[in-house]
């Protein structure tokens, strides 16, 4: 079971490289972007683009730090809040793996929808994300091996 | 596994860099001669307001260029420096 979890872990943190160098190469290009429309609007004396470029720029640097700083301590935070998972055998195993792979795939999703957000997805759905993996942790961790137990498993 | 995915993003993000910055001079470029345009214009015909637009103008865009050409690359490389490793 530890294998097959390392296994499954070593690939999703290969994606999350991925997606973390995706969105550093993602957001320089959009605040060179942002140069090119202010310096548009600059030589068209169209101040209100300009005034547009410099706030949506300004708006993908903080997208840009919420997803390469904050996401990872979301994730991090969440990983650590959750208490051990009881149990007892195969069904301890078991939730400890689910609750391991939920830990990477509430990171990557984070990941994911600071990526999107920077087109229209809004930010608050990655925090709504969180909260939901959290849950979907909170179960696998903990009612399971409660489950088993109730039913006398253990 | 995402090894050439990556670096197909990679690849890509370089042609757009490349291409958005060749725009941005074109854009500049024209920008500053349409200000000199201006400028002159304004200085033949004794608008001293239209002269001072110009140049206020050619200067905005000098510095649009100079951010473009000195601080974004900077930038790039603080925000590729605090990409995180997997907190997992």
């Amino acid at each position: 079971m530890a294998e097959v979890t390392d296994l499954i872990l070593s690939v999703l943190r290969q994606a999350w490289l991925a997606l973390a160098g995706g969105l550093a190469a993602v957001a320089v290009l959009a605040l060179l972007s942002q140069t090119l429309r202010a310096a548009a609007g600059s030589a068209l004396s169209a101040r209100f683009w300009v005034w547009q470029a410099i706030s949506a720029g300004a708006a993908v640097l903080i997208l840009a730090l919420f997803g390469l700083l904050g996401a990872p301590a979301l994730a991090q935070a969440a990983n650590q809040a959750l208490p051990g998972s009881s149990g007892c055998g195969p069904v301890a195993e078991l939730g400890a793996l689910a609750a391991a792979l939920i830990a990477a795939l509430v990171a990557l999703r984070l990941l994911r929808t600071t990526f999107a957000a920077g087109g229209s997805a809004p930010l608050s759905g990655a925090l709504v994300e969180a909260a939901e993996a959290v849950f979907g942790m909170l179960l696998a961790s903990a009612a399971t091996p409660l489950a088993a137990h109730f039913l006398g498993a253990c | 596994m995402f090894d050439p995915i990556m670096e197909q993003i990679q690849s890509l993000a370089q042609d757009a860099w490349l291409f958005l910055i060749g725009l941005l001079i074109i854009v500049a470029m024209l920008g500053a001669l349409y200000y000199v345009l201006q400028g002159t214009a304004g200085a033949a015909f004794g608008g001293g307001r239209m002269t001072s637009t110009a140049i206020l103008g050619a200067v905005g865009i000098v510095i649009l260029v100079l951010f473009a050409f000195l601080v974004l690359p900077r930038l790039g490389e603080l925000i590729q420096s605090l990409a995180p490793g997997p907190p997992f």
